[in-house]
This record gives C-alpha cells, structure tokens and sequence, in this order.
C-alpha cells in the first residue's frame, strides 16, 4: 500500500512539474493571441458563414515577402439603408493572433471594399467574413503562398 | 510629441456630388506585434499598434475599423465614399498605447 501511496504522488508531481512550463510560456506570449476559428464563432455568435462566390478576394498567388501582402475584399452587393454589407472581417489561420482587421461599414460608403496590407506568418489561408444587414454570413477564403515570413 | 505623418488619398481627383470615390487614409505607425527582437540589444520591443480607426465625414460616422496587430508597417486603408456635399473627411485615430491623433481633408464637389 504504502509504495502504491508513494509512486501516486510522485506520478502527480511530475505531471505537475510538465505542465507549469507550458501554462507560464503561455502567459508571456502574445496576450491577443487567438485560434481562427473561435474567432470567427465570436464575429459570428456560433452561427457558420455560408461560402459565397458574392465575396470577393484579391490576393497574391504567391507573397514573396510575407511582411506586406496586400488583401482586398470587395462584396457583391447593393448598399441602400434597407439591404447593406454591415461589417467585413479579415482572418488568417496560422497567424498568432488570427483576427487582422474589422471594419463596420454603412449605406453612406456606396460601395462594399476594404483594402490593407497583412503580414502573415507562413503558408496559410486568408479568411473573410462578411454580415450582412438582415443577419446572414457569408465567407470566402484562399491559400497564399508566403516565402518569407513576415512576423519577428 | 510630434504628429505622425499621415495622408488622405482621394481617387478620381475631380468628383462630382452623388460620385462614389474611393478613399485612401495613409500613416507612418511601427505596428509592432510584441513578438520580434530588436536585432542590436536582442530585447524584445512592446506591441505597439493601431488599435481604433474612424471615417467621419461631416460630423456622421461613415466607418469604424476595428485594427489587430497583424495590420502591416505603414498601413495603408482604403474604402468607398458616396460623396454627399460640400464637408470636411476626418479620419481618428487611436494605439494601443493610448497615443490618438486625426487628419482631415476638405471635400469640393465640382459641378
């Protein structure tokens, strides 16, 4: 009994000992640090966004410095007061920190488009994520090839 | 401390009111991650980004950004713009670090 006893509670150090490291690296990393895809659940309240071919996006085949790669996202789609694009969001699956830009549109911008610059960390894909005014979600993404990454 | 530079692009250059146009705010930021070292003292730099962005034109709210830190060095944000009367564009801006700052531009429809 007794050396049962012992060997139970040295299991339970060393397991204790492997975690610690880990949870404290944790801590000291990037603090907006956050997995794609719970950060599309929480734009979108859990609900999954419907691939559309109404959601354009331009990007470069291939992005030879991974620093500065240009993304744009145009939707296809009327902006009257009534029927609009009400927010355009742009993820990226292998970055630390997948969120990179959210923009809240209104009728008064005519046009549906959001164009910036992106570093990516590696080979990955770029999602985006558009709602609609009457509450619907829509997405399209596509893979870009990085040569040299673009974050440290 | 001294105003970043920044710059508001309109394109075409002639509009006219009712024209859609598409709008061009500019800024030199670092955009820092918090995640590379400075390459002489091997320290790590804070993240420093922009974290807040709004389009007001004539005083109403046209867009808000929302900016994470994967936004690259000088970035560069472009949108549409129904033109809608003679006003003033002013694009906010506010970091991580609670350093904010503005550009405006005078919008003149011709004809």
């Amino acid at each position: 009994m007794e050396r049962r006893e012992f060997f139970k509670t040295v299991g339970a150090v060393a397991a204790v000992s492997a975690v610690l490291p880990t949870v404290s690296f944790a801590k000291s990393g990037n603090p907006n640090k956050m997995d794609y895809k719970t950060a599309i659940s929480a734009v979108t309240n859990g609900k999954q966004p419907k691939m559309s071919d109404k959601v354009k996006l331009k990007v470069p085949e291939i992005a030879e410095n991974g620093a500065v790669v240009p993304v744009t996202v145009i939707v296809d789609s009327p902006m009257t007061p009534q029927n609009y694009v009400k927010s355009i969001h742009i993820f990226s699956t292998k970055n630390s920190n997948a969120r990179c830009l959210d923009t809240n549109l209104s009728p008064a911008n005519g046009k549906a488009m959001v164009a910036t610059r992106i570093k990516l960390n590696g080979t990955q894909e770029v999602i985006a994520v558009v709602e609609l005014s009457n509450g619907e979600f829509l997405m399209n993404k596509k893979s870009i090839k990085v040569t040299i990454g673009g974050c440290g | 401390m001294e105003a970043r530079k920044s710059l508001i692009k309109i394109k075409p250059k002639r509009y006219k009111n009712g024209d859609i146009v598409k709008v061009s705010f500019m800024i030199m930021h670092p955009m820092y991650t918090g995640a590379s070292k400075d390459k002489k003292t091997k320290k790590i730099i804070p993240a420093k980004y922009i974290n807040s962005l709004k389009f007001i034109y004539n005083g109403k709210e046209i867009t808000n950004m929302k900016v994470w830190e994967s936004v690259s060095t000088n970035p560069v944000f472009t949108i549409y713009m129904k033109i809608n009367g003679k006003g003033k564009l002013t694009v906010k801006y506010t970091d991580n670090t609670g350093e904010s700052g503005e550009r405006s531009k005078k919008i003149k429809p011709k004809g």
